[in-house]
């Protein structure tokens, strides 16, 4: 089975981290600031679940949660190394696990979609399908300069 | 040890953690749907707690307080928000004990639905409930009762159990009354999003010291209580 070239997966990882940390911040600051992310076509979505009680846990507000994975799976990027591939695969793993959990309280428990959660589920599945490619093509491999596959 | 015995340990726990994630995932989505009854349960809490509280504080369809105060404070709330909830028993209560029973100020709750469809007829279930003078013993039973939000518990035998419970005597009238009061829930929502607030509980004061309503958002009781000094 052939896997994409390594530096490749971890360019791609690094990209969707990125926007990760940019959706997670902007879901963030606008909570901080009293106010629920704006939705798209005036839908009252976002307030919805912004003011429910699952945004929040242990009183922090999830978002901050994700900002924290998406750093840390921006930082897994830059290293070619099992501790790298393993840790990221593992917080990708949690950041899809938790945010299947919350997809389905936003469709059968709320019954309201926040377009940024979607946004940032949907980013979580593609880090998780990239971290799990990569450490079931490249772990065990030697230590790697991020362009050497 | 060899690069493939490293390899195939590492896989090892990544299937593990897999399994685990899954198994974490079922077990949080069992928990959350398993709260889906509560509330539904008739027999309420806080009842006497409730109606002792606000026992000899006179009550006008939502507005609490003696109506010649010169100072009213607008809430704008979901029944099925947690945050009203919190805000009603830690920050609204002092001032009703306080400000509202002094005469110094009037509270008015309209509601503002946010959470969902079921906050409609909940909301239009405590207007009925106001109709009869028993509005915020309504309100505040159905805080006190609050399940998770649009879980279905609000259901018609929910809300009656408030309703018998807030001490509205005409239960028969609250029934017949409470479909019509749904345009008034709408119409107070909206008037919510003209004044450009989005999310609850959000406040407002006017008194004889404003010019028209000033917006307050989520004020502590602190805020409240200098924002009533204030305005009146």
């Amino acid at each position: 089975m052939s896997f994409p070239a390594e530096g490749v997966l971890q360019r791609a990882i690094a990209f969707f981290a990125a926007i990760g940390i940019g959706v997670a911040t902007y879901i963030a600051v606008e909570a901080a600031g009293g106010d629920a992310p704006t939705c798209l076509a005036n839908s009252h979505g976002c307030a919805t679940v912004a003011k429910s009680s699952y945004s929040h846990v242990a009183g922090v507000n999830i978002a901050v949660f994700g900002i924290f994975g998406y750093v840390a799976l921006l930082a897994s990027a830059f290293f070619a190394s099992d501790l790298a591939r393993f840790g990221g695969f593992l917080v990708a793993l949690g950041g899809f696990g938790y945010s299947v959990f919350l997809t389905y309280i936003e469709l059968f428990k709320i019954e309201a979609i926040c377009q940024w959660c979607v946004a940032s589920a949907v980013l979580m599945t593609i880090l998780f399908l990239l971290n799990a490619t990569r450490l079931i093509g490249y772990a065990g491999n030697a230590e790697a300069l991020p362009d050497r596959a | 040890m060899s690069d493939a015995d490293r390899r195939s340990r590492i896989l090892k726990l990544a299937a593990g953690a897999a399994f685990l994630a899954i198994a974490v995932v079922l077990v949080l989505i069992v928990v959350a749907t398993s709260g889906s009854g509560d509330g539904g349960d008739t027999k309420l809490e806080g009842v006497s707690e409730v109606n002792r509280r606000l026992a000899g504080i006179p009550q006008h369809g939502m507005v609490l307080g003696d109506p010649k105060a010169p100072v009213e404070v607008l809430e704008f709330a979901d029944l099925q928000c947690p945050y009203c909830k919190a805000f009603t028993e830690n920050e609204l209560a002092p001032i009703i004990e306080n400000q509202v029973k002094k005469g110094e100020a009037k509270i008015a709750f309209h509601n503002f639905i946010v959470i969902g469809e079921q906050s409609l007829p909940a909301g239009a279930a405590a207007l009925a409930a106001g109709a009869q003078g028993r509005g915020w013993n309504f309100v505040e039973l159905f805080y006190a009762n609050q399940g998770s939000e649009n879980s279905g518990y609000a259901n018609d035998e929910f809300l009656e159990a408030i309703a018998k419970g807030a001490g509205v005597q005409n239960l028969a009238k609250w029934n017949q009354e409470r479909q019509k009061f749904t345009a008034e829930v709408e119409a107070t929502s909206a008037e919510a999003q003209q004044l450009g607030f989005t999310g609850t509980p959000s406040l407002a004061i006017k008194g004889t010291q404003t010019e028209g309503l000033k917006s307050l958002e989520t004020p502590s009781t602190g805020d409240l209580e200098a924002a009533i000094e204030e305005a009146g």
